[in-house]
């Protein structure tokens, strides 16, 4: 089944997910300003995939089924469908320039698909049967999943079984005949209320003495024990404000994060995918960031296009755009992005098929991805900046540009007065220029930055968990070698 | 006559490629250009790719002719040829 937006607004209505924010509980998340844009951003994963224009992308045949799903709902089969996925990424980037939180929970599938393959390979468990059974249910379903790893974590220096509150990973704390009982939090969690279902999976690898630690499953966000308190994106407030428009700088989309508490919530034996096999944490992990980290290459080179592309807007409206320093910025802007592309590309061109059948990345390359996505965008955002001017920062509100309050000695009103001092050049009215301007401010800090500069920090793990993974695999061994053969040393 | 057409997703196009597509309809009057569909039998069958790479897939549908691929907005002209070769 392929739902459209309209049904994936419709179906969030029937869930009882319990939110929490500003400190209340939330009734009615779905139509509440500051949550709605991030439903609205996951809806366009919905609607594209009935386009003609972008079905192609959108969509995928499923090996568990022979089915059309969408290609957030698929397994991989082949590197082609790696590189679909970055570019599908990437055309989401660019109709919502926001976080469309729909790639963890397609990363998680591939990730626990392969993992528990092999899992039951060495265990005997029949954990790949019970994904293979739930991923069946999310196709049919069309669901978005949430993809959640990381644990809150406490103190970083400390293992899981060695923190003072044991819940600051999640763990089992109850082995039952039909399930297990498991208490602990997500962290950061992307688009965790418009998700009806979650799959979590464990945050780092994983020893013996941490096997309660060593947990996967999956569960509807409203069962009995879970609840969610909203993340506050910088700006969001804005959302509230009456007739808010202008000053959002993209008032139709957004993204989401919020903390994921599970208050000893239980989880029937078929939707289990690991519990306790603890030396398969790791593998797990990896996997699921390796997707991650492709990722990036495309969902942030998306949002890069919409950026370069109100960076050159402003330099149009501020009359400035023939200069040769701002033609060369923008070049600049788009060398980076392109580069973040070719990333993504690279490590899905390099994939290779799991023991489970479906395809991984090369992780060297995504690991390198994601290195160049914890800073591309900030020298892209500053270079946006430098060619927006001061104004994107100091700018007046929507109010005065429509107030008509007159402060001026011949009676000119206070949006007569910025409509004069705020025109730019004549090819825009002074609106176009700040909506320009309030965009590229959302994007680079805004709410928007939330996914853009932060999220691309650390989102699928911070700079030097990528460097770990990069010494790991770059064979410096080999490269020694190389040299020593070209130089003549033979010890 | 009907023309099946495949568009790639476009995430990265160097042209428009609904307005190339808009553009070819414009010269062939009594060719009916319609989303491909699988199972359906097309007379000819015209894929869109937005770069060189021309990515989308196509080997689901049928096509009485050989498929016609275009990847840049120069490619017009040569698909018009190729069209009329066809339908000759
Ligand atoms: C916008 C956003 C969206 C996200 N979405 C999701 C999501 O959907 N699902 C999900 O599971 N996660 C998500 N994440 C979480 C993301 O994976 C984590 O932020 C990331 O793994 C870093 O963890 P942390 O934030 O706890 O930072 P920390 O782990 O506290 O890292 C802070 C700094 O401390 C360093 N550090 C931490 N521990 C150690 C140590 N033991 N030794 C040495 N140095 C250390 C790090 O390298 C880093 O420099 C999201 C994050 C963001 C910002």
């Amino acid at each position: 089944m392929l739902m459209t937006g309209a049904q994936y607004i419709e179906s969030l209505r029937k869930m009882k997910t319990r939110v929490y924010m500003f400190g209340e509980l939330v009734e009615n998340w779905v139509d509440h300003p500051i949550i709605r844009p991030s439903i609205d951003c996951v809806a366009m994963t919905y609607d594209l995939a009935h386009d003609p224009e972008y079905a192609d992308l959108m969509t995928a045949t499923s090996n568990l089924t022979g089915e059309t799903v969408n290609r957030f709902c698929h397994l991989h089969q082949s590197t082609d469908d790696l590189r679909k996925k970055v570019k599908m990424q990437r055309l989401l980037g660019q109709k919502t320039a926001s976080c469309f939180q729909r790639c963890v929970g397609m990363d998680a599938f591939n990730a626990v698909f392969s993992t528990t393959y092999e899992i039951d390979q060495k265990y005997g468990t029949a954990y790949h049967e019970n994904f293979k059974n739930f991923m069946i249910e999310v196709q049919n379903n069309d669901w978005i999943v949430d993809g959640a790893m990381t644990d809150p974590k406490g103190d970083r220096g400390l293992a899981p079984s060695a923190q003072r509150d044991p819940d600051l990973f999640m763990h089992i704390v109850e082995r039952r005949e039909d399930g297990i009982v498991v208490c602990g939090a997500k962290a950061h969690q992307t688009g965790t209320i418009n998700s009806p279902w979650h799959i979590i999976m464990p945050t780092q690898a994983m020893r013996e003495e941490d096997a309660d630690y060593a947990v996967s499953f999956a569960t509807p966000s409203d069962a009995d024990g879970i609840y969610m308190i909203y993340g506050r994106q910088s700006c969001d407030t804005r959302k509230l404000e009456e007739g808010a428009d202008l000053d959002l700088g993209n008032q139709k989309f957004g993204g989401q994060e919020a903390l994921v508490v599970f208050d000893h919530v239980f989880i029937p034996n078929k939707y289990i995918f690991m519990a306790g096999e603890f030396d398969f944490a790791g593998m797990m992990v990896e996997r699921f960031a390796g997707y991650h980290r492709q990722s990036y290459g495309g969902c942030k080179v998306g949002v890069g296009d919409v950026l370069i592309g109100a960076a050159a807007l402003a330099a149009e409206y501020n009359g400035a755009q023939k200069a040769s320093h701002i033609k060369d910025k923008l070049i600049e802007m788009i060398h980076l992005n392109e580069t973040l592309y070719c990333c993504g590309i690279a490590c899905s061109a390099e994939g290779y098929p799991t023991a489970a059948g479906n395809y991984q990345i090369d992780l060297l390359l995504a690991n390198v991805c994601k290195q160049n996505v914890t800073r591309f965008p900030y020298d892209i955002t500053r270079l946006a900046e430098d060619i927006a001017g001061g104004l994107m920062v100091t700018m007046p509100s929507q109010a005065d540009f429509k107030s008509d309050v007159v402060c001026g000695k011949n009676g000119e009103t206070v949006a007569e007065i910025c409509d004069k001092f705020f025109s730019g050049s004549p090819a825009c009215t002074t609106e176009e220029r700040m909506r320009v301007l309030r965009l590229i401010e959302n994007m680079c800090l805004g709410s928007a930055a939330v996914g853009y500069r932060t999220e691309s920090l650390h989102g699928a793990g911070s700079p030097q968990a990528q460097r770990i993974m990069i010494q790991r695999q770059g064979n410096l061994a080999a490269k020694k070698e190389l040299a020593k053969a070209i130089c003549g040393i033979t010890k | 006559m009907k023309c099946g057409v495949r568009f790639c997703g476009g995430c990265n196009p160097r042209y428009n490629r609904r307005e190339a597509l808009n553009e070819i309809e414009s010269r062939f009057k009594d060719i009916d250009f319609v989303n491909a569909l699988v199972g359906v039998p097309h007379d000819l069958l015209l894929v869109i790719g937005g770069c060189t790479n021309c990515c989308a897939a196509y080997e689901q549908f049928d096509t009485k002719t050989d498929v016609m691929k275009m990847w840049d907005v120069d490619h017009i002209d040569m698909i018009e040829k190729q069209i009329k070769e066809k339908i000759k």
